[in-house]
């Protein structure tokens, strides 16, 4: 028989507000020592009111509109309980009722559309880390805000899972409501799993792959679920279902022990704070703040930059918006350039950050254009282009300087060719090449290419060389 | 409602209190007691009444994005705490 894997995904998505959800301290504790980024709201000390961030909900609009969803006109706290030392309070505020984002879809690179059930606001939990025989409480991280996204199980490969959460972290990127440092957990998936036979109307049981921070970690985890649900199922026994942890090391999934006895949260509405209640002009007025997003400019760009170049182009929202200020006719060698220097030689993280201006690198594409610079010239300006000290200058201006403007004038480079075929050494070479030894014309344009320290245009060095040799 | 002895252990363990038999028995009483109290709005028809999930009737009640320095510092809200190590809040083994 054969089965179909079914995945819906959960995904808690930091969002990278200057303050916590609720209380006035610092939301950004990289690099910051433990318990230096807490106010006595975070500590839960009796009397604390929690205020909510204003910018949080803004946000909540953004990234509910990056997936296409409704936004809730009304939507309110609840406390969701449970005891454990990562939250002070005994209780996670949540939105477990009414939810500001409601239903939408995101769009994968496939065309396939995954359908979002519901996304909401709530806080993390502290850090722990436990030790031999006690445990440490870090609580910097307690309250940031979080999107949770919860996807319908729409998803039915691991390939699938993969492509989900990468989309989704475009569009949290590109709305601009995370830094997306997903090494530093600033997006964590649950990927639920179950299998059924073909053509079954109703879902098997399902387990939870809890926390994954990486895309390829859910395709692995995902992957590894779906063999051994398999396996499970065709030795004629049944999926248990529960909740699993995932280890990179192993490449296995094994069951966790859960903190709480399952669906006992004792939800309540929170009191302490009052509902968000959005007017429709509000909400446009937010949304209108949505800059492109990728599906934007897959439509844009896909008769320009090759699919797969573009795919990979996407992944970072400030070179797509630089792109999209450039001249449209400049657009592909400016992209070939980001291709073949920045992303292939892994500079990315440092040199993206702070990009050319638009018209140095319109001028740039235009030199190459011209043939005044070589390829190899072309690169070199273009990585002078995000130097501190050359920035600025422009592209012909550095490209001068570096003595790159390749001589494309037929009178000057005749007068090199004559002086390189008057050469002694260059003699032999030329007789080959009259009786027919086509592969020796290499050899005598590096000869004329030397000779012009490398400025010379080499095709129209070849085409003097082959007319003054015929 | 019937509050029984296992409902007090249960809610006891969901927020980790360890209780003795007479507080267990003592308790069933409290809670059946005051739940027979409440109950007595169970009298009411409330069918055509909106749920109050807050009563001051506010709304949209949001603060500025900025950080507000805190006079509560660090050190002052780790003394707090039963044990510290590290400058973090220590505390038995869980998980």
């Amino acid at each position: 028989m054969r089965y179909i894997p079914t995945i819906g995904i959960e995904c808690h998505v930091q969002l990278c507000t200057k303050t916590k959800l609720f209380s006035e301290v610092d939301n950004d504790a990289r690099g910051k020592e433990p318990n230096s980024c807490v106010s006595p709201v975070d500590y839960a000390l009796p009397g604390m009111l929690p205020r909510l961030n204003g910018t949080a909900v803004k946000f909540a609009i953004l990234a509910g509109r990056a997936m296409n969803c409704e936004i809730n006109a009304y939507s309110r706290f609840d406390r969701k309980h449970y005891f454990y030392p990562d939250s002070p309070k005994g209780y996670q505020i949540t939105q477990f009722y009414q939810p500001i984002i409601g239903a939408g879809y995101v769009e994968l690179p496939s065309g396939n559309k995954i359908r979002i059930e519901h996304a909401h606001l709530e806080g993390d939990a502290g850090k722990l880390t436990h030790f031999d025989n006690y445990s440490l409480v870090d609580l910097n991280r307690v309250d940031t805000p979080l999107i949770e996204i919860v996807s319908m199980p729409d998803i039915h490969s691991a390939k699938e899972a993969h492509d989900y959460c990468k989309e989704l972290w475009r569009l949290m990127c590109y709305a601009g409501v995370t830094n997306g440092d997903l090494y530093n957990g600033n997006m964590r998936f649950d990927v639920n799993t179950s299998l059924a036979p073909e053509g079954s109307k109703t879902l098997g049981t399902r387990t939870e792959i809890k926390n994954l921070n990486s895309f390829r970690s859910v395709e692995r985890a995902a992957e590894y679920e779906i063999a051994r649900q398999t396996k499970v199922l065709e030795a004629g026994e049944k999926v248990i279902q529960q909740t699993l942890g995932w280890s990179d090391a192993t490449g296995k999934t094994s069951p966790q022990r859960s903190k709480e006895v399952a669906a006992d949260y004792r939800y309540m509405p929170e009191p302490d704070l009052p509902p968000i209640r959005l007017s429709s002009e509000f909400i446009e007025a937010e949304s209108a703040k949505l800059p492109l997003m990728p599906n934007n400019y897959r439509a844009l760009f896909h008769e320009i930059i090759k699919p797969d170049t573009l795919e990979v182009l996407l992944d970072y929202p400030e070179l797509m918006h630089k792109l999209n200020e450039i001249n449209k006719e400049y657009v592909k060698s400016i992209s070939n350039l980001f291709t073949s220097v920045l992303l292939a030689e892994e500079k990315s993280a440092e040199y993206l950050n702070d990009l050319p201006a638009a018209k140095d690198l319109e001028e740039l594409a235009e030199m190459n254009a011209k043939k005044e610079l070589s390829s190899t010239a072309a690169k070199e300006v273009f990585l002078r282009l995000f130097d501190p000290q050359m920035k600025g200058r422009g592209a012909k201006t550095i490209a001068k300087e570096l003595g790159l403007i390749q001589e494309n004038d037929l009178g000057a480079l005749e007068e090199i060719v004559d002086a390189v075929l008057a050469k002694p050494e260059t003699q032999k070479a030329q007789d080959d090449f009259r009786n027919g030894e086509e592969k020796v014309i290499g050899f005598l344009v590096g000869q004329v290419m030397k000779e012009s320290h490398g400025k010379a245009n080499p095709s129209a060095v070849q085409e003097i060389l082959r007319k003054k040799l015929a | 409602m019937d509050i029984k002895r296992e409902d007090i252990v249960h809610l006891a363990d969901l927020s980790n209190f360890s209780l003795s038999d007479a507080e267990i028995g003592n308790l069933s009483k409290n809670l059946q007691d005051i739940i027979k109290y409440i109950s007595q709005l169970d009298e009411l028809n409330t069918d055509s009444v909106e749920p109050t999930y807050q009563v001051f009737e506010m709304e949209n009640v949001w603060r500025d994005d900025e950080i507000v320095e805190q006079e509560a510092n660090r050190e002052a809200l780790l003394t707090l705490t039963k044990e510290e190590k590290d400058n973090q809040i220590k505390v038995p083994k869980v998980l």
